[in-house]
């Protein structure tokens, strides 16, 4: 799963960019040229030339609500105060408590927070 | 015995600690009172306001309803919003009471029966684009002598800064301590 770049993305990205190209001319000559000159071609069934200029204007205005959609939706997962995530969690209910060895660094756990509490707030004796 | 502190958000807080016997203490925060400033401030917005859109709309209404709507909402502030005191009250054996008065004078009270009370700790977490600290009564989880079952936020209004929650917390442990080297006499 490298980023490096292999032969079959250098096809990908080639098909992608003639691709895009391609789209975006069709898209200046269905939005410039007028109707009756597409009609005498016999192309007939295109949208209303309304959305050549309507897409573009939803996708901006689109951009601009997900900017505040995901801040909004930020702070309503962010835990209420008086959740009991923001004390404790299902992986640090269930964790086992490993075996003490004598001098080795103390396995990682999670650590309660009375424990976390009377460790700083109360002074040592 | 009042201290001076001050509030998340900066407003002058005091805290009052009064000891009534060995293992009860009471533990008072009293927020800074409606100031007058902001309460004019508001009106005389509201009031300019109202006084534009009737000078937009020849409605005499418009005034009438901006009075109205002021002295219905100053009475549903006072009333329900603006606390004037949030205080502690820790018995060692019996339970913690929390209790809440309000600017109009209605005192909201909660009681937690030292059975249901795991700690009392401070905990951190994240509020409205800041992280505070705030003190917070963890419940026992009945099933599961290690599990917290609840958190009760306390200090809600007021939202004391760590200085002051230093202070708080030192006080319950001390009582909170005490209950289980005492023998269980139920």
């Amino acid at each position: 799963n490298s980023p490096a770049p292999l032969p079959e993305r250098a096809i990908y990205g080639f098909a992608l960019f003639l691709g895009s190209w391609f789209g975006f001319m069709l898209y200046l000559i269905w939005a410039y040229v007028p109707e009756t000159w597409l009609f005498s071609l016999g192309l007939t069934y295109w949208p209303q030339k309304y959305w050549a200029v309507a897409l573009p204007a939803y996708l901006l205005v689109a951009i601009g609500i997900g900017y505040v959609l995901l801040f909004g939706i930020n702070m309503m997962s962010t835990a209420p105060l008086n959740s009991t995530h923001t004390v404790t969690d299902n992986y640090a209910k269930k964790q086992q408590q490993k075996t003490f060895q004598e001098e080795a660094i103390p396995a990682l756990r999670d650590i309660p927070i009375s424990e976390v509490n009377r460790m700083f707030f109360l002074p040592e004796k | 015995e009042e201290r001076r502190y001050r509030s998340a958000s900066g407003a002058a807080i005091a805290l009052q600690c009064r000891q009534h016997s060995a293992s009860c203490r009471e533990l008072a925060v009293r927020c800074p009172r409606l100031q007058l400033r902001s309460l004019s401030a508001v009106t005389s917005a509201v009031w300019l306001a109202a006084y534009g859109l009737y000078a937009v709309s020849e409605n005499s209404m418009v005034l009438s309803a901006a009075i109205f709507i002021m002295l219905i909402g100053l009475i549903i502030y006072l009333h329900f919003v603006k606390v004037d005191q949030e205080s502690l009250l820790v018995i060692g054996s019996l339970g913690i009471q929390v209790t809440s008065s309000y600017a109009s004078g209605k005192e909201s009270t909660t009681f937690i029966e030292m059975g249901q009370v795991k700690d009392v700790v401070i905990n951190e977490a994240i509020h409205m684009q800041k992280v505070i600290y705030y003190l917070c009564i963890l419940l026992q989880d009945p099933r599961d002598p290690q599990g917290v079952s609840e958190v009760v936020p306390l200090f809600q209004s007021s939202k004391p800064r760590l200085d002051c929650l230093i202070e708080v917390y030192k006080s319950c442990q001390e009582i909170l301590e005490r209950r289980k080297t005492a023998p269980q006499s139920s």
